[in-house]
């Protein structure tokens, strides 16, 4: 489990967020001069978020008091270093966030569990001389003490908590600032679990969290979206401008990328076209031109095709050279004299090889291949029969066009309850 | 390896042209499908399983004491149910969070517990008194209630817990189709057309407390607090795009006129046999169906248990869908429709327990099901306020809408709706535990 338990007693204590709002703000000498209304935190950092402020209410007066001012953070009240009291108005600065009114009951991601959590509670904890953020209970405890009675929520001990180490707020409803807080710890999330993330979230904290992804690392933000259901993709591409989809298309693979510039609307498909480089341009153009349901429109045109006469070793070199991802790359296939496909080596028959044998000799001919106009069924079917993870693709004159890989083939299987780990079930 | 294989390289074509249901990849007929099956939706069962036992049952009631005369409140409630269902697509789709969870981000955990409370609460004895309908429905068939009543609640619970949201929601819709019945049955029993259409247009209004009490509840019964609940969870799940709001804001309107045309054909139905034959009380929905035999042939019985058995398990079925929803995004469970009990604990078991106590207390022969459901009458006079209040006031806040928060006319209205059927509810409060 992600959580971590409660500090140990060397570890300084944990004071609830929920306890130190609505108690009294005093001055040096104990005299009670207002009430906390909300603690003010400065995201962005590493480490735990330190608290910079306090909105307090002085008088019917709602004003800012800076964490320098303030002497002591407990249960029973905020104090203030000096006697005197210094208010201005609240302005927030860059990266700051309200606890009650920005993160409490509101959705967080758990970053270890890569789901979405609710903050019932939020922990602060002195670290390194100053107050900070430390946790969020999100457990029926933290619940609990904030619904009953504040006698009798006080004697609620604390819980298991999680560690604002592996929690990512959203701070996109945050007023004024629309402050752009960096999430680096999605980054340690692999593309499927982000996806999967922002199809459980609303639209805005999933326009939220692709945004953060996207600034940090382009690559990441195109993997994601490879994941992300229709739905999402359309919903997302359908806000950026032309530019931006083209800059994420040419991130993916071509048959990834064919499948959303068909997602897009009609009159946007070319301008979107134009903008890819040219050598991804032919081949998604090409790829557009099938059926969708047909091998030709589940196929990469991404594949190593060699003469017969090449040697192993040579076929082992184009496969090192290659820029072609890993899961598509799984055989190199083998051309006839007169340039139709022959069949195919796998790349652990080629290793195992002698480097100097030719490819024809040691070549399976025995391996079916698909025109682009077959049935999904077909190419289910084959790939099942004959143990296949990669199948040819070839047009009518004996031309190899393209690839078909087994991970495509299992997506577009996958029945729709099993798409998706939580949130939003698969749609028609 | 033992495959045969032909030494030459197979070619292979797709003999047959059919193609595969391919759902990820086939946008533009899917885009049609949807355009038609947009009328069809969530907005349409949210508003139409308040039709549902207790709904008949005022219903007909209101139809056998006063005639045609009430039909005048069918059309103003038709128009705040369609606004405040129409607010509630909308946030949905905006926000792209439920109406509790709403509640719990801007007024904090105490009163999203409050009002998640109240929902528990009245959901579940409207939740009883709608097996109480299905057996009382199949009971004119004859089928004893300690067999029928097990087989919807299993059946129900498969259909939520099993399937996945889609395939639920299209079970739903079917079970809509036996409401054509009411319209069927109002025109077998010849009603006078002329009276019915000057009560559409014409407010009759007594002043005794009997009537003020009934006018009460066939608004209470019609706007409840559980429809705009279920549509916005809804609405969220089914992951609706801003684009398609209009489509979904017609629809959660159509779904509230729809809802109140087959109202209105219950009075209609009731008032042309029963009034007219001046049989003036009746005292629960399989009592208006069995009465109206010796008026309307045994085509008009079947007809009305036909309806009154879709509307119970349509309601039987949306009910504890709508509480787990609403306590699972208070609490901040993991929720959805065809989800496991692994993946989401709360939701699923919430739905199990309301469907066991449902169908159990229905089955326990001797429950005094009018005293429980008005009972649940009052809790749910009391959350309508809350509930209305709050959506007044989340949909008008710019902060949460954006662009589409709600103003001038429809603000005004949204305003106008809150206050009075606040009154008309804490009104049946008063006069309940008064009369009690």
């Amino acid at each position: 489990m992600s959580a971590v338990s409660a500090p140990a007693a060397e570890q300084p204590p944990i004071l609830h967020l929920s306890a130190v709002v609505g108690s009294a703000l005093r001055d040096a000498n104990g005299e009670r001069l207002g009430k906390v209304e909300d603690l003010i935190v400065r995201l962005g950092g590493t480490g735990y978020p330190p608290i910079t402020g306090f909105l307090v209410n002085v008088a019917g007066r709602t004003s800012f008091l800076g964490a320098d001012r303030v002497s002591e953070i407990a249960t029973d009240g905020v104090v203030m270093r000096k006697a005197k009291l210094d208010l201005r108005p609240f302005e927030r600065r860059a990266e700051e966030v309200l606890l009650k009114r920005d993160l409490l009951d509101r959705q967080l991601i758990n970053v270890q569990g890569a789901r979405l959590v609710r903050a019932n509670e939020i922990e602060l904890a002195l670290v390194a001389g100053s107050w900070r953020v430390v946790g969020v209970d999100t457990g029926p405890r933290g619940g609990l003490r904030r619904l009953l009675p504040k006698g009798l929520g006080a004697h609620i001990a604390t819980g298991e908590f999680l560690d604002w180490a592996g929690v990512e707020p959203f701070v996109g409803h945050v007023p004024t600032v629309r402050l752009r807080v960096p999430h680096p710890k999605l980054a340690k999330l692999h593309p499927a679990q982000i996806a999967d993330l922002v199809e459980a979230a609303s639209r805005r904290e999933g326009e939220e969290i692709i945004q953060a992804v996207g600034d940090d690392d382009r690559e990441l933000e195109a993997d994601v979206f490879e994941e992300l259901d229709d739905q999402h993709q359309r919903e997302f591409l359908e806000d950026r401008p032309d530019a931006q989809v083209a800059a994420i298309l040419s991130r993916m693979a071509p048959d990834d990328a064919a499948d959303i510039v068909g997602e897009l609307d009609e009159n946007r498909r070319e301008q979107v076209l134009s903008l890819l480089p040219v050598s991804h341009r032919v081949k998604v153009r090409a790829l557009l031109g099938y059926d969708p349901a047909e091998a030709g429109g589940l196929m990469s045109p991404d594949f190593i095709l060699l003469h017969g006469s090449s040697s192993a070793g040579d076929a082992l070199n184009a496969v090192r050279r290659s820029r072609i991802a890993p899961e598509l790359l799984t055989a190199v296939f083998v051309s006839s004299q007169e340039g139709s496909l022959d069949g195919s080596v796998a790349v652990t028959a080629l290793v195992r090889a002698d480097p100097t044998r030719s490819l024809s000799s040691i070549v399976k001919h025995e391996v079916p291949c698909l025109s682009p106009d077959a049935s999904f069924e077909e190419v289910a079917r084959l790939m099942a029969d004959y143990n296949l993870t990669s199948i040819p693709v070839v047009d009518d004159g004996g031309q190899m066009v393209g690839v078909v890989t087994v991970d495509d083939v299992l997506e577009a299987m996958l029945p729709r309850g099993w798409r998706r780990r939580f949130g939003l079930l698969g749609e028609d | 390896m033992a495959v045969r294989v032909p030494p030459v390289m197979r070619r292979i074509r797709s003999a047959t042209r059919g193609r595969p249901r391919l759902p990820a990849r086939l946008s533009p007929r899917r885009a049609r499908i949807f355009a038609f099956l947009g009328l069809l939706g969530p907005g349409l069962i949210a508003a139409n399983a308040g039709n549902d036992a207790g709904g008949i049952a005022t219903y007909s009631s209101v139809g056998a004491k006063y005639g045609y005369e009430l039909l005048w409140t069918i059309v103003l409630i038709t128009i705040s149910l369609g606004l405040v269902q129409m607010l509630a697509a909308r946030m949905g789709v905006v926000t792209g969070k439920g109406l509790a969870e709403l509640i719990r981000e801007e007024y904090g955990i105490r009163w999203s517990v409050l009002a998640t409370s109240a929902v528990v609460i009245a959901n579940l004895g409207i939740c009883i008194s709608d097996f109480v309908g299905i057996g009382a429905a199949l009971g004119l068939a004859g089928v004893p209630t300690q067999v029928s009543v097990p087989i919807a609640a299993v059946g129900i619970w498969l259909i939520i817990v099993r399937g996945s949201y889609r395939s639920a929601e299209r079970i739903f819709i079917w079970f809509t189709i036996p409401f054509f019945a009411y319209p069927i049955a109002a025109i077998l029993a010849h009603p006078h057309w002329g009276k019915v259409g000057k009560a559409l247009v014409v407010p009759t209004i007594h002043t005794n407390s009997a009537f003020v009490i009934l006018l009460i509840a066939t608004a209470g019964t019609t706007i409840t607090p559980y429809m705009q609940l279920y549509l916005q969870s809804a609405v969220v799940e089914r992951g609706v795009r801003e684009d398609e709001l209009p489509r979904e804001e017609r629809e959660a309107v159509a779904g509230a006129v729809f809802a109140n045309i087959v109202a209105a054909f219950i009075i209609i139905a009731t008032g042309a046999t029963l009034f007219a034959h001046g049989v003036h009380h009746i005292s629960s929905a399989a009592d208006a169906a069995r009465a109206l035999r010796p008026f309307a042939g045994s085509y008009a019985e079947v007809l009305f248990g036909v309806g009154l058995l879709g509307a119970s398990l349509l309601a039987a079925a949306i009910l504890p869908i709508a509480t787990s929803y609403v306590v699972s995004e208070s609490l901040g469970y993991e929720k959805g429709v065809g989800r496991r009990h692994e993946e989401a604990p709360v939701f699923v078991n919430i739905i199990t327990a309301m469907i066991m106590i449902g169908a159990f207390v229905a089955i326990i022969p001797g429950v005094p099901v009018i005293s429980l459901l008005v009972g649940v009458q009052v809790v749910n006079g009391l959350l309508l306020p809350i509930n209305l209040f709050f959506i007044w006031r989340l949909a008008r806040s710019p902060r949460i809408m954006g662009e589409r928060h709600s103003r001038g006319l429809l603000d005004g209205a949204a305003a106008v709706t809150v206050a009075v059927s606040s009154t008309l509810s804490i009104a049946l409060v008063v006069i309940t535990v008064t009369s009690l």
